[in-house]
């Protein structure tokens, strides 16, 4: 690899855009992604940007335990994100179906089935303090060795 | 060859920058200038209901909170309580008075939540984030009564989990009095935002018989001047501490989101008023629920909330189902407030105004 | 423009600006002590009472397993929701998680198990397989035949002219083993949970 491929990963893993899609959770997860972006916890001083375009995303946050309603569409947003990319399962509903695993749900979980995850974040929901360490956790290896991986 | 306007279908969503959820509005537009809407729902269902159905109330108190996550405190109380009533179960009157502390706490964080929304739809992100950030101190004082930011499970049959500390109440009563300035500042702001007015004044107007023919309910339906939908005037302990609801006649978004600002400093007075009535005493009283049915409701942050619950002799449930205020304020939003939006760019603002809880409609 | 460079100058060869740029700081992302994480082991002795796996709403998020120690509950992450409810329920103090067990010590709060068994005569065929199947029926009398009948009255359950009876619930301990081995789902365990404070003599 290159010095200048090398750099330019570095720089992007100090740039990350990062999109969310909730595929039936109850909606505690996602208030709890919106809550990073509050002054206290101020995801975009790590350079994180909260944008919510797939199409200019590098990360995707999964949150929900994948509702019928998601099939087909979540491996086409899946898809839409260009490529270096890792998706991120927040919270228990991606990772086991919290309390909606259960005799006559309609969810499917878990969303490993169907997109692959490279970080969890267990807990129901889990706290901004723990989501932000995990995106921050992710950020260098996404980059990483990109080209070479390719 | 001249120019013609042609009727443009214009689908917004499901994954849109500013919602949270998703939810896809079809949008029949003439040029900018929106004829009609639709909303399509569906993506989120996860047959909570189904799941409830013959399981002990533990259980089924979890689910419930789970319906949504923003309001996870009124499902959590409405539930309780509607089993209380089943089995005539009495409640100490210091875990009453802490019921209505949380659950107020619960509805400023939703309003301010929702009020965030709407500044970041109109990029005004600077009184977002104060917004956002004066909110956090709000999931603050949750945190320190219940132990958990959002899925507080507080509530429980007979009483609530944890006590009122007097170094948490002092905490509190700080807590409030710092909200109230800063509400007060933001609300000013807001109130005298020239760029604000013109992204709100007068825009996505709901008439108050259109408002009584949508079946609205919550903030949206009293920001069109139709206070008496409160279900807090009828909770026999808002009835002690002298509640009256607020309201406003304009009917427009700039109407609503005043609406939740004077509801969040209602509610810091009320909490002061709990703070003040606290007595000393029990906050369990036991009781196991029973066998019965009813329907009961209590006043959710974005409108009436109402649980129909049928159990056996044993406490579990046997039937239920679930009403929720979100999905008569998205009929209302859809079909009244979108229609006549002279611009696009006002169609998220205006359904973000009337704060749609996807989650919880859909359930 | 030399005067506001002059100004520049001024306002950020400042130290205390120099510092506030270099060293820019948010709240501190730290747990607070009063949030109810995951519940841990205090390391008091656990007695197999099982009440933690009764309580837990969440599918899968606790079992109790036999190590060299004793038994030890454990907890699953990505299916524990935080509730705290094992830790209220515990009889003994073995779990703990922010200050619900303090809060409890103060309050003198805690969580009660009753437990109530429903025999549904017009589906129950007598089979026995519940009596047979009970755990604590096992330890009072470990000859039952297999049908389910027996000639003491201590069991908790037993079948008699054709029916299941329950004889003593008071010695149920909850674990709905009858009701999996059921093949008619007539019988039907309710674990009924009350949140009491504790009385006074328990102090």
């Amino acid at each position: 690899m290159t010095m200048l491929q090398s750099l330019k990963n570095f720089v992007r893993s100090k740039s990350i855009h990062v999109a969310y899609v909730d595929v039936g959770s109850c909606n505690g997860c996602d208030i709890e992604v919106l809550a990073c972006l509050a002054p206290r916890y101020d995801i975009e001083q790590y350079g994180i940007f909260v944008h919510n375009n797939p199409r200019e995303a590098d990360v995707l946050l999964v949150i929900g335990a994948y509702t019928p309603g998601w099939e087909e569409k979540l491996k086409g947003l899946w898809e839409k994100i260009p490529d270096p990319k890792a998706a991120i399962a927040i919270g228990n509903c991606p990772i086991s179906g919290c309390l909606f695993a259960r005799p006559h749900t309609l969810v499917d979980p878990p969303v490993a089935k169907h997109i692959p995850i490279a970080v969890q974040v267990p807990g129901c929901p889990p706290r901004p303090t723990e989501i932000l360490s995990a995106i921050l956790s992710v950020a260098p290896t996404v980059f990483k060795d990109y080209e070479v991986r390719k | 060859m001249t120019k013609r306007t042609v009727d443009v279908s214009i689908p917004v969503g499901p994954v849109h920058p500013c919602w949270k959820e998703p939810a896809r509005v079809k949008c029949e537009t003439r040029g900018e200038f929106v004829l009609s809407a639709e909303v399509e729902l569906g993506y989120m269902k996860k047959g909570i209901e189904r799941i409830m159905r013959g399981r002990p109330w533990q259980e089924v108190m979890f689910l419930a909170e789970r319906v949504c996550g923003i309001c996870s405190v009124i499902h959590n109380m409405v539930f309780i309580e509607a089993l209380e009533k089943i089995s005539a179960i009495p409640v100490p009157e210091r875990a009453a008075l802490l019921r209505v502390i949380v659950n107020e706490l619960d509805r400023m964080q939703s309003h301010i939540l929702a009020n965030f929304s709407y500044c970041y739809t109109i990029e005004h992100e600077t009184l977002g984030m104060y917004l956002l950030d004066t909110r956090e101190r709000v999931m603050d004082e949750l945190e320190r009564i219940t132990g958990a930011r959002v899925t507080c499970a507080y509530i429980v049959p007979g009483g609530v989990r944890f006590d009122l500390r007097p170094e948490d109440a002092l905490h509190l009563r700080a807590g409030m009095d710092a909200l109230e300035r800063d509400i007060t500042r933001y609300m000013g702001m807001f109130e005298h935002g020239p760029l604000i007015a013109l992204r709100s004044r007068g825009i996505g107007i709901l008439t108050r018989e259109a408002a009584r023919e949508a079946c609205a309910v919550g903030p949206t339906a009293r920001a069109s001047g139709i206070p008496d939908i409160d279900r807090r005037l009828r909770h026999p302990t808002y009835q002690k501490l002298g509640f009256a609801p607020v309201s406003r006649e304009e009917g427009d978004n700039f109407a609503r989101i005043m609406v939740r600002f004077q509801e969040v400093l209602q509610s810091i007075a009320l909490i002061r008023k709990c703070l003040d009535t606290l007595p000393e005493g029990p906050i369990r009283g036991g009781g196991i629920p029973g066998a019965g049915e009813i329907a009961y409701s209590g006043e959710a942050p974005r409108g009436e909330l109402s649980y129909f619950i049928k159990t056996d002799e044993a406490g579990r449930v046997v039937e239920i189902s679930i009403q929720t205020p979100s999905i008569m304020n998205i009929e209302a939003c859809c079909h009244y407030m979108l229609k006549g939006v002279a611009s696009l760019a006002d169609v998220p603002s205006t359904f973000v105004s009337s704060d749609p809880c996807i989650a919880c409609t859909e359930r | 423009m030399p005067l506001s460079l002059v100004y520049y100058a001024k306002e950020f060869l400042r130290g205390e600006w120099a510092r506030k740029f270099l060293a820019a700081k948010t709240a501190p992302l730290e747990i607070p002590p009063y949030f109810r994480n995951y519940p841990e082991l205090t390391g008091k002795t656990c007695t197999h009472h099982l009440f933690c796996m009764m309580a837990c709403p969440a599918p899968g998020a606790i079992d109790v397993i036999s190590t060299p120690e004793g038994w030890k509950p454990r907890i699953h992450i990505g299916h524990c929701i935080r509730c705290g409810l094992c830790v209220e329920a515990c009889p003994n103090g073995v779990l703990s998680s922010g200050r619900i067990l303090e809060s409890m010590f103060y309050d003198n709060t805690r969580l009660s198990f009753s437990f109530r068994i429903d025999v549904d005569q017009t589906k129950c065929m007598g089979c026995g397989n519940c009596a047979v199947a009970c755990p604590v029926n096992k330890l009072i009398d470990a000859q039952m035949s297999h049908g389910g009948r027996a000639s003491t009255d201590d069991l908790l359950l037993k079948v008699s002219e054709g029916k299941c009876k329950v004889l003593h619930v008071e010695k149920c301990t909850g674990c709905k083993t009858c009701e999996h081995h059921c093949p008619n789902e007539a019988i039907r365990v309710a674990r009924l949970l009350e949140a009491v404070h504790a009385p006074e003599e328990d102090i």
